[in-house]
This record gives C-alpha cells, sequence and structure tokens, in this order.
C-alpha cells in the first residue's frame, strides 16, 4: 500500500509538471500551428534564471521564479516579432517552422552552457526534508511543487475556459477565420499565447529542477518527449487534452514501476511506456482522449 | 436609391492578385431593408463580402457606413473592429465554433459586447432561438444543419450589429429548412437589424427583400425593388432559371 501511495504521489507531481509544460505546448500548437520543440529548452532556460538570481545573486527564491517566468515569456514574444510573425506572413509551412523552432531550441541550449557554464546545478532548497503520509514518504519539494502545480492548473482552466481571452484563444484555435470576423483580436489572441506559454514553461522547469534535486542543461530535452506525447494524447491542440494528458502519462510512468506488475518496469523505461501508453491510447481513440470529431451534415 | 445608405459599395474594384472580379461595382443598403444581390456563378457575389473583410483586393472605390458618429470608411478598418461599428457576418461554411459549446459560441460572439450585459443577450437569444436553450453545454458541432445556421445567426446577433451580412444563408439547408431560415431573417430584420446578404436561392431571398441587385461579371446589370425583380420574366429568364 505504502508503495502504492509513492508511486501515486509521485506520478501525481510528475503529471502536474508534464500538464504545466504540455498546456504552454498545446495553446502554441493550436492557435498558431507551430511544433514549439523548444520548449524543452525554455524550460531549462527558466530553472537556470532561477537558480542563478536566487543562488548566485541571492534574489529571495519567489521573486526570482516569478522573473524567470517573466523572462520566458518576453523571449517568447520578442520571438514572436522577430521570427514568427514574419514565417507566418510568408506562409511558412508547418514542417519549416518546426526546423526553425529546433533551431531556437539548439541555439537556446548553447547559450545555456555559455551563460551559466556547464555543471549542473541546484536550488537552495531543502532537497532532503520528508512527510510520512500512510507510510510513504513524500518530499517536501514535491508537496510544494504539486500544490503550487495544482493551483496553476486550476487557475489555467479557470482561465481558459472562463474569460473572454481564454474563449478568444479556443476560438480561434478552433476557426481562426471566423474568430477574426467575430470580433477576436487576432494580434492580441497570439500575444497572450506566447505570453502564457512562456510563463508556463518557465514555470514548469522551476518545478522539474525542484524535482530532479540537481539539473543541467539537457533537462528540458530530456522531457520533451514526454511533454508532446502528452500534447498528443490528450488531443493536440486541446489544452484540457494537455492537462489529462500530462496527468495520465505521469501516473502511468510512475505506477509502471510498481513491483506489483511483474516486478515494475525499470525506471530508465519510463519513457517506452509513456508512448506505448500513447501508441494504444492513439489505436483506440485516434483523435486522443479529449478528440472530438464534429457532426457531419 | 434613398439620400442616406446605411451601407454604400461606390464604384468599387476588388479582386484577388491580379484577377479582378469587381468592376465597378455599387451597392445602397437603406437602413432597416433587407438587400440581396444575387448573380450567376462567378458574378462576384460573396466578393462583394470578402471584399467588406480585406479578403478580396479593393483597387479602387469607396466602402462606407453611415454609423452613430458619422460615415465609417470600411477599407481602413481591421476585419475584426468590423464588430465595434456595427457590422455582424455570417460566412456561408464553417459559420460556427464546432469544438466550443453552444452557449461559448454566443460568448465569443458577444466580445464586443458594447458594454451591455452578457447573460441578457444571451437569454434573448436563447429566447429567439428556443431549440438551442437545452443543449446551451453541447458542443456545436453536435447540432444539425438547421441548428447551426441558428447559431450562427445568434452568434452574429450577440453583438448588437446594425447591419448583418449574410453569405448564401440558405445553402445546403433542407427545403422545409429554407423557408424557416427566410422567415427568421425577416424577423430579425423587423427587430431593427439592417440585412444584406447574398444568395443563390435568387428569387426566393429577392421576395423577402426590399430591394435586390443583379450582378454579372463583376458589374450591376439589374436593380430594383426585390418582388418586383423576382417576378420579372426577363430576369427570371436569363438569370434564375424556370421556376
Amino acid at each position: 500500500m505504502a508503495d502504492f501511495i509513492q508511486l501515486l504521489f509521485n506520478g501525481l507531481v510528475t503529471g502536474s509538471i508534464l500538464a504545466i509544460a504540455a498546456v504552454g505546448v498545446s495553446l502554441v500548437y493550436g492557435v498558431l500551428k507551430l511544433v514549439n520543440f523548444a520548449a524543452g529548452d525554455f524550460l531549462t532556460l527558466g530553472a537556470f534564471v532561477t537558480v542563478f538570481l536566487s543562488v548566485d545573486q541571492h534574489v529571495p527564491f519567489v521573486l526570482a521564479i516569478l522573473v524567470a517566468m517573466a523572462t520566458i515569456a518576453g523571449i517568447s514574444v520578442i520571438l514572436e516579432f522577430t521570427i514568427w510573425r514574419g514565417l507566418r506572413k510568408s506562409k511558412a509551412g508547418t514542417l519549416s517552422l518546426f526546423l526553425v523552432a529546433t533551431g531556437v531550441s539548439l541555439i537556446v541550449r548553447q547559450l545555456i552552457l555559455i551563460i551559466f557554464g556547464v555543471g549542473s546545478r541546484k536550488f537552495d532548497i531543502d532537497q532532503v526534508k520528508t512527510f510520512e503520509f500512510l507510510g510513504a514518504q513524500i518530499a517536501q519539494a514535491q508537496l510544494v511543487v504539486l500544490v503550487f502545480a495544482s493551483a496553476t492548473i486550476l487557475g489555467l482552466g479557470l482561465l481558459i475556459a472562463k474569460s473572454p481571452i481564454g474563449k478568444g484563444m479556443r476560438a480561434f484555435s478552433d476557426n481562426p477565420s471566423l474568430a477574426s470576423v467575430a470580433g477576436v483580436n487576432v494580434d492580441r489572441i497570439i500575444l497572450a499565447t506566447w505570453l502564457i506559454s512562456g510563463l508556463l514553461t518557465g514555470l514548469a522547469g522551476v518545478f522539474q529542477g525542484m524535482v530532479q534535486g540537481s539539473f543541467e542543461s539537457t533537462m528540458g530535452w530530456m522531457l520533451l518527449l514526454p511533454i508532446f506525447a502528452a500534447v498528443v494524447l490528450g488531443t493536440i491542440g486541446d489544452a484540457y487534452g494537455a492537462l489529462l494528458g500530462g496527468f495520465v502519462l505521469g501516473l502511468v510512468m510512475e505506477l509502471s514501476t510498481w513491483s506489483i506488475f511483474f516486478g515494475g518496469v525499470p525506471s530508465s523505461y519510463k519513457p517506452v511506456v509513456a508512448f506505448s501508453t500513447l501508441a494504444l491510447v492513439l489505436l483506440v481513440k485516434p483523435e486522443g482522449l479529449l478528440g472530438y470529431k464534429a457532426r457531419s451534415i | 436609391m434613398i439620400n442616406t445608405p446605411l451601407f454604400q459599395f461606390k464604384d468599387v474594384h476588388a479582386g484577388y492578385g491580379d484577377v479582378k472580379i469587381l468592376n465597378g461595382v455599387n451597392i445602397e443598403v437603406p437602413s432597416g431593408s433587407i438587400v440581396t444581390i444575387v448573380g450567376p456563378n462567378g458574378a462576384g457575389k460573396s466578393t462583394i463580402l470578402k471584399a467588406i473583410y480585406q479578403i478580396a483586393k479593393v483597387t479602387e472605390g469607396e466602402i462606407s457606413l453611415m454609423g452613430k458618429n458619422g460615415k465609417v470608411d470600411i477599407r481602413n478598418i481591421k476585419p475584426h473592429k468590423l464588430v465595434d461599428v456595427g457590422i455582424g457576418y455570417v460566412p456561408q461554411i464553417e459559420n460556427i465554433f464546432s469544438a466550443l459549446t453552444i452557449e461559448e459560441n454566443l460568448d465569443v460572439g458577444f466580445i464586443h459586447g458594447q458594454g451591455r450585459n452578457l447573460e441578457i443577450r444571451k437569454t434573448e437569444m436563447f429566447e429567439r432561438y428556443p431549440d438551442l436553450a437545452p443543449r446551451r453545454k453541447d458542443r456545436a458541432g453536435s447540432l444539425s444543419g438547421g441548428q447551426r445556421q441558428m447559431l450562427a445567426l445568434a452568434r452574429a446577433l450577440m453583438s448588437y450589429p446594425e447591419l448583418l451580412l449574410l453569405d448564401e444563408p440558405s445553402a445546403g439547408l433542407a427545403p422545409a429548412l429554407v423557408d424557416q431560415l427566410f422567415e427568421e431573417l425577416v424577423s430579425i430584420n423587423k427587430s431593427g437589424v439592417t440585412i444584406l446578404m447574398v444568395e443563390q436561392n435568387a428569387r426566393r431571398a429577392l421576395e423577402i427583400s426590399t430591394y435586390g441587385y443583379v450582378l454579372d461579371m463583376g458589374r450591376n446589370r439589374h436593380e430594383g425593388e426585390g418582388v418586383k425583380l423576382a417576378s420579372d420574366p426577363e430576369i427570371v429568364g436569363i438569370y434564375f432559371g424556370k421556376k
């Protein structure tokens, strides 16, 4: 039982981080049809900016996190004006956009190495303090991440469901030409998408860094495939789907290591479990968990 | 036609790239009227609406709306801002947000609610279209063809338009629903909304129209009161086919 609680908790923590990062990727794809392969490295950058500010410059940790999130959001907006807008105007296809995003990803990774140096870093937080819950050992960092990630997801869900900007984003994602004639300000929607995506990506990076304990410049890159798996699992372009996909994959990956399942899957095979789950779900429901086919008329 | 039309197309030339579709089209839409533009395929009917939304490029001429604060040059207004000056639009196809709920479709239509109350407007729309009310939480993509057209109209009406633009509103509807649709358009018009529509179902549309224009090869060919155009044997013979 204690093992199950432990894995369940680990799964929720992993799932919440995947969910936050996946929503950012999904929003960008839904609105801009851009497969943002640079998201993983921006996630890493968020963690490195935070560690630089909080550990090296002694800025309070929460303030450092906020500055890091704002930094990623700011860079995302700058890239919209300098790269993405121009590419859209020149009618660049999905593959071209994907390749440019991959290029951005490589540049960001190298810049992290140049600016912050080689080697692993860690936040100045208590990594060993744990609480016992039904026999499971819950790390303080994990608990903090789960609480704040849950609050973020709740707020994000409300923003997307209830606010005019959230409805505008979903409307634009569903039918861009109708959204425009219905009065949705396309430029504002695109900027909001990059801002929200950037903030979420930066935050996911910090959360992942906190949970991992120490991290290197490849942290986000290693997380990128599960993030994309979560996006596709939940239905690509659907923000709620990304949230669900993140949690499902987080739980499945962690629970797969439970010894009750023929001794459990080795930890290093978690990504294999993630993609096997994705493949199985897509076989049954090709449009993803929240996928929807409009009635034909 | 009249002294101060609500909406005016004056000697408009427009097209796509080097292809010119409209060659000096003139249209006037008086306040409170239903004006229908008909004509054979390729006449440039839909291009008129696309010119308003800057999808077709206007090279010459004037497109204007006589708004509450005076004359507005439509050519200088971004498409998403046309809602602000009082223009609503229902495209021919893909005219609802399929993945959003029916209620959310209305919410998006209210984005520029001119400072009025969203809930009151939604209630008004659900009273006007009672079939939609019990399904307000359903995805719009689950609606039938007729219900979708009603939702498309409701979405456009959410922003309190002075002028409603309709692109082939009866396209794809069953004959029984076509009658229902045109009755609804008359009802919308009686509530104070001016209507400019482009329609293939020419005779039926002209019968409910205050005024009509027949376009051919991107030029005005005929115009007159809707009922008279619909029953003019020469026009019927050339453009509408036999009854």
